[in-house]
């Protein structure tokens, strides 16, 4: 092997990414970030709502630096839907060197009045989804000699809160898919690595600004503001770098110290 | 935008147990993106020849010989780092050893054994921490600090002091991650498994590794470099939102550990037992 230098480590050009969930805040800090450093970004969006109005601007934000882009609408509900699309992107864009899953759907409810239904979506959309990507792309990185795939998850898939027991459980189930599947493909040269945020400016779904606990939360996090996808990128950027192929099988958390104080 | 945030122009940095190593190789990719480095050490030639290495790459650098073991050598490492670039903005806490073979049996390791390991990885990294913090905050606030501790410290290990010590400075990073966010210094910790420190100088060196990466679930062992992009991401605006944390850098190590590293179950459900 040899050495990487800082620079050419976070240089991604020539790289293919697909990003799964890039319409929400964290999964387009991440693709901009990934365009910006010199990758093709494939957009998979969950829904084809206004998703995909979103993605498209995001596309052409992307084209307009210079980089190959295109969007595609991916239901993460159905593994073969995820393995054609995959296919599909592999084909249109020059393969998959990096996959990206940052699908999420939060559900806050005791555990007495979740449905059956309600915790099926949180688990397709929390788990299921991040399972489909990581077997979909690890077939196409196999093709190419290596990849990176990114988890970005949540700091409650490891913390015990109320009313998040369906959620939570998801996030830990998808956090320790890091852990098998850096077992799994080490000898491949494929990393995977996860990302958890914590209590994030764009999570109103949890985080309801009318709600004082929900300030309270935010708190406690040492630097007393919630995070950005900002904040996110850099980390998202350095785990699919050239040099990091020692690192596997790990969660790093982008939470403001939240999970590491009493 | 986010590229930009692994810049480190002019920023001064100390980077200790900077001879050699992995110290050695995040001192030279701190430079690489533009920091202002002192290396510091015990051995002087050791530092000197990074140094030398640093600057015939284009960058800024001087050597600081330190005992980090002792609090009035790492109270004078971060005021040469002042009198050098007027202030101080990132102290990487390096340096550490093993210090010895522990005995076979515990209970006949001595106190000049465990105090010795300790002095040397657990002792330092809170010298460092206390010197370059109270000059940080001397300065009007702000900054970086990074610890390096051991993969040997999250599981079981028969040298028990050096582990121990180095559980202690991921403890160290923890709290004091909390006693240093008002003053927006963020305090973080590198935990690298099996990583080799240089370049193999002999074939028979580079079997030695080979047989031993088989053990690791990525089939290698890790090289210093590979820590050069991490410090630079820990040091840098890119880790702005995080602190408290440990990076493992270990080639999936932690993440599994039941079993050997080619056992991998064969079972499929409804299959005839």
């Amino acid at each position: 092997m040899s050495p990487v230098t800082p620079p050419e480590h976070f240089d991604l050009a020539g790289k293919k990414a697909m990003v799964v969930g890039a319409e929400t805040p964290v999964g387009a800090a991440i693709a901009r970030a990934y365009a910006e450093a010199g990758a093709d970004v494939a957009l998979a969006v969950l829904h084809a709502d206004d998703s995909v109005m979103r993605a498209k601007r995001l596309q052409q934000e992307i084209e307009a630096a210079g980089r190959k882009s295109a969007v595609y609408v991916m239901d993460v509900a159905l593994g073969r839907n995820v393995q054609v699309t995959t296919r599909q992107i592999a084909k249109e864009i020059g393969g998959v060197d990096i996959a990206v899953c940052a699908s999420d759907l939060f559900l806050g409810k005791p555990i007495a009045k979740t449905s059956d239904s309600e915790l099926q979506q949180v688990m397709t959309y929390n788990f299921n989804a991040y399972y489909f990507v990581a077997r979909s792309a690890s077939e196409e990185m196999k093709r190419s000699g290596g990849g990176r795939i990114l988890f970005v998850t949540h700091v409650l898939g490891e913390r015990g809160l109320s009313n998040t027991s369906a959620y939570g459980a998801a996030h830990a189930a998808t956090q320790n898919l890091v852990r098998s599947l850096s077992q799994e493909f080490g000898p491949q040269n494929i990393t995977i690595n996860g990302i958890a945020t914590g209590w994030m400016d764009w999570m109103t779904d949890r985080l309801d600004e009318s709600d004082d606990d929900a300030g309270r939360a935010v708190r406690f996090t040492l630097p007393r503001r919630a995070g950005t996808a900002e904040d996110v990128a850099p980390l998202a950027l350095y785990l699919v770098g050239s040099g990091v192929g020692y690192v596997s099988g790990q969660i790093f958390h982008v939470d403001g110290g939240l999970t590491q104080h009493l | 935008m986010t590229l930009e945030a692994f810049r480190m122009d002019g920023k001064a940095v100390v980077v200790t147990g900077s001879g050699r190593g992995l110290g050695k190789a995040m001192a030279k990719a701190l430079a690489a993106v533009g920091a202002n480095l002192v290396c510091a050490a015990r051995t002087p030639e050791q530092i000197e020849a990074t140094v030398a290495e640093i600057r015939a790459d284009g960058g800024t650098a001087i050597a600081v010989p330190t005992d980090v073991s002792k609090s009035a050598d790492v109270d004078a490492l971060v005021a040469a780092c002042v009198a050098e670039y007027g202030r101080i903005d990132v102290m990487i806490a390096n340096a550490g050893g093993g210090g010895g073979q522990a005995p076979p049996e515990f209970f006949d390791a001595t106190d000049e054994y465990f105090e010795g390991v300790l002095g040397t990885n657990l002792k330092s990294a809170f010298y460092s921490d206390r010197a370059a913090s109270r000059q940080m905050v001397a300065q009007g606030g702000g900054g970086v600090i990074v610890n390096v501790a051991s993969g040997t410290a999250l599981r079981g290990n028969q040298q028990f002091a050096y582990p121990t010590a180095k559980g202690g400075v991921i403890s160290l990073t923890k709290s004091v991650s909390t006693m240093l966010a008002k003053h927006d210094i963020r305090v973080n910790c590198i935990v690298p498994g099996y990583v080799s420190q240089r370049p193999a100088d002999s074939e028979q060196e580079a079997e030695v590794r080979r047989n031993r990466g088989i053990r690791v679930p990525v089939r290698r062992l890790g090289e210093w470099w590979e820590l050069g992009p991490l410090a630079v991401f820990l040091a840098s605006d890119a880790s702005r939102y995080v602190t408290g944390e440990m990076f493992i850098i270990d080639g999936a190590g932690l993440a599994g550990g039941l079993a050997p590293v080619s056992f991998a179950p064969q079972h499929e459900i409804g299959a005839a037992s």
